[in-house]
């Protein structure tokens, strides 16, 4: 068989790419030991990309325009908040000894998994040193494998996606806020505490999201003869956040079953203002589940015209302090959050508490700042190791204490389920 | 609830739903009557248009109060955006006069995207109530049936809106200038229609009409930059069905739809609600297949 010429410069070309690559290598390892490393001549380990003696880069991808930007931008801002006072106090000591200070670098994904799967690229491109705490499932989800491959730690991310705190499937990964599970295991024991007999309509999500909080429901109600769920009825998640255009023909529809419950599993906004209206408007007022992302007072359900009285209750699940509710804001913990917030916050509008996610980026910023100051090397791995190992940590605003050594769960365990008192929510045990 | 009374509150449901997509189906009828292609900013631009009825009502509410605080919004969203639509007509798209058809829908896809991020830029991308009469939840009982306010007012409006259309396109001058500038813009303008005026009028009418509508979903299910996005490809449907040249015809497609879609997944279990959503498709594709035209579509005779 003959080669082609072009078929013989191409072998030529890889020939060369492969040796001058091979001749990089070993410049590179070569210029590693022989470099003078300061006064640091015990320092065995080369450190990771976006770490040096006094910096450390962290990224975040998450939505900074488009109809999730509101929560997005709370997203980083929270950590800008809190590395920001840190940073002016001089830095975080780290468990080597060495004071850094952090470095937050925000990357738009406009909730599109596309752009956050290219952030990761540029991220790398930009030599962070780990990254995290952007809020999406679909959006985390897109860059989970690449990090995997590339061991950069993905940690703290705000979805109640499961995988992520999945140690075996997610080896660098960690979740910061309670898996959708949890939330609707925490309304379903409560239910199941006030020991009436129920009817149940639920109407959810067709994915991950959705199906996640009715199965944690139903485990939670699974075998007591007093729950019945009467009727499930779903949607299809589009790609716009507009869509599904509406979903009141799937109220309309349950509220023919009669249900003195409804669990409803809905992560878009304008559809529950629509369907909180909308059930109230038809005359069936039954008690409501809702998921914590799309509970707030002011942006869900003050809107949509709810009052304490439309509704026997509406109950979603918390694991935080609501910085819109006064005693936040007259506690010290408060008064500097919402300082900070002030200082350092670059979203647009940015208050601090027009979204709860601004409260979760400081408590997960409170963890990182707990594992930098555990770890004892440079290194991602280290990290990694530290972030694993934090037991009993009391974070500022969360309502239990930090636990990140449990697989399967993510660094915030503990819930409480919350009953919506006209203005904001108030924690209780028993449905009713 | 009884099954029957559950039957009729989806029909009520649905020609209220029904009708803000028929009203967008309408703006862009009115467009493919003007300049002759198919707006795929136009839901942008009644996002647009709301988001400056917003700013003006909260701006005048504190002064003259609430109710004519909307009123004046609603009227100074719907003067801004004729305007817009005039300007965008003729600053934007008569540039694209002599271009091929996909160029001009391209362009016009891209003031779409443009629309958006300026939208999301002045008024960010939160989900912003609109400051209006009543809500979602009030509603008059009929028996068994709920009929919210919201329904009826978008309801009679749409419909109302509808008409005065109809009737300018059949029953006025102005509206056989229109046609005539639609099927044939060199004829037209031979014969004394000052063209580029009826496009530009057009345009501007279109983007009240969408203005509107934008205002009364906005009332219900507060206002976000792309609250239009999934609306459109429902109007889009209702224009393909009802025909592109006929007001009725896209209002009437938009209804049914609406409707046939929520009785499709109540009723017919292996459809159910998650696949809801390829019934008015479907129906685009046998119209086509059938009568190409749309429903109430005119046929378009070459004559040879």
């Amino acid at each position: 068989m003959k080669t082609t010429l072009s078929g013989r410069r191409a072998i030529a070309v890889a020939a060369s790419v492969g040796a001058i690559a091979l001749v990089l290598a070993g410049c590179a390892r070569g210029g590693g030991d022989v470099a003078p490393t300061g006064e640091d001549t015990s320092a065995a380990v080369e450190p990771s990309p976006g770490i040096t003696d006094t910096t450390l880069t962290f990224g975040i991808s998450t939505p900074l325009t488009g109809a999730t930007a509101g929560p997005g931008n709370c997203t980083v801002d929270g950590a800008l908040a809190y590395f920001g006072t840190k940073n002016a106090e001089g830095g975080i000591t780290f468990g080597d000894g060495k004071t850094r200070k952090i470095e937050i670098k925000s990357y738009d994904d406009e909730y599109n998994p596309e752009k956050s799967a290219a952030n990761f690229n540029q991220m790398v491109a930009d030599g962070v040193f780990a990254a995290g705490l952007g809020l999406g499932t679909p959006t985390n989800r897109a860059w989970r494998e690449a990090a995997i491959e590339a061991d950069v730690p993905q940690v703290l991310v705000m979805t109640g996606d499961p995988i992520f705190s999945d140690r075996t499937e997610s080896p660098v990964q960690l979740g910061l806020v309670p898996i959708y599970q949890q939330e609707g295991a925490a309304f379903g024991e409560a239910l199941v505490a006030n020991g009436q007999p129920h009817k149940v309509a639920a109407l959810y999500q067709n994915d991950d999201y959705g199906k996640g909080y009715l199965q944690g429901f139903k485990d939670a109600v699974a075998g007591n003869p007093n729950i019945e769920i009467v009727k499930e009825l779903s949607y299809e998640p589009g790609p716009a956040s507009s869509t599904p255009n509406y979903l009141e023909p799937q109220v309309t529809e349950l509220a023919g079953t009669g249900a003195d419950v409804f669990f409803q599993a809905v992560s878009v906004t304008p559809r529950v203002v629509e369907n909180l209206a909308k059930a109230a408007a038809i005359g069936w007022t039954p008690i409501w589940f809702l998921p914590s992302n799309t509970a707030s007072p002011g942006g869900v359900l003050t809107p949509a015209g709810v009052t304490e009285t439309t509704y026997p209750g509406i109950y979603a699940v918390g694991f935080s302090e609501a910085a819109a509710a006064p005693p936040f804001a007259e506690s010290e913990a408060g008064k500097a959050y919402f300082a900070a917030i002030a200082e350092y916050a670059q979203g647009p509008e940015q208050d601090g508490k027009a979204f709860p996610h601004c409260v979760w980026s400081w408590i997960g910023a409170q963890i990182l700042e707990q594992a930098f100051e555990k770890m004892t090397e440079p290194t991602r791995d280290s990290f990694l190791d530290a972030l694993y190992s934090i037991k009993g940590f009391d974070a500022q605003f969360a309502f239990g204490s930090i636990d990140t050594t449990v697989d399967g769960l993510p660094a915030i365990q503990t819930v409480s389920l919350q009953k919506f008192n006209g203005k904001g929510y108030t924690n209780v045990d028993v449905v009713g | 609830m009884n099954p029957f009374g559950t039957f009729i509150q989806l029909l009520v449901d649905g020609l209220a739903q029904g009708s803000i997509y028929g009203a967008l189906a309408l703006a862009i009828v009115l467009v493919n009557q003007a300049t002759g292609l198919v707006n795929f900013a136009q839901g942008g631009m009644a996002v647009l248009g709301s988001y400056i009825g917003l700013t003006i009502g909260n701006l005048l509410i504190p002064g003259v109060g609430s109710t004519l605080g909307v009123v004046l919004g609603i009227v100074a969203a719907v003067i801004a955006s004729l305007a817009l639509g005039g300007v965008v007509e003729r600053f934007v798209m008569r540039r694209f006069e002599r271009a091929e058809e996909d160029t001009k829908v391209v362009a016009t896809i891209g003031l779409l995207t443009l629309i958006t991020g300026l939208v999301g830029l002045i008024w960010g991308f939160n989900p912003t109530p609109y400051p209006f009469f009543f809500g979602g939840s009030e509603s008059l009982r009929i028996g068994d049936v709920s009929i919210s306010v919201w329904s009826i007012v978008t309801f009679t409006t749409i419909v109302a809106l509808m008409v005065v259309l109809q009737i300018l396109f059949r029953g006025t001058k102005f509206g056989l200038g229109m046609r005539a500038v639609a099927d044939n813009a060199p004829s037209a303008a031979l014969a004394g229609i000052r063209v580029g005026g009826l496009r530009m009028a057009g345009w501007g009418l279109a983007a009240a009409l969408g203005t509107v509508a934008a205002i009364l979903l906005a009332s219900k299910s507060q206002l976000t930059p792309n609250n239009f996005d999934g609306i459109l490809v429902y109007a889009l449907a209702a224009v393909v069905i009802g025909g592109l040249d006929s007001p009725i015809g896209a209002v009437v497609a938009a209804l049914g739809i609406t409707i046939l879609e929520s009785l499709a997944a109540a009723y017919i279990p292996w459809i159910g609600h998650d696949l809801k959503v390829v019934v008015p498709f479907v129906l685009v594709f046998v119209v086509l297949i059938i009568r190409p035209q749309g429903l109430f579509g005119r046929r378009a005779v070459v004559r040879v």
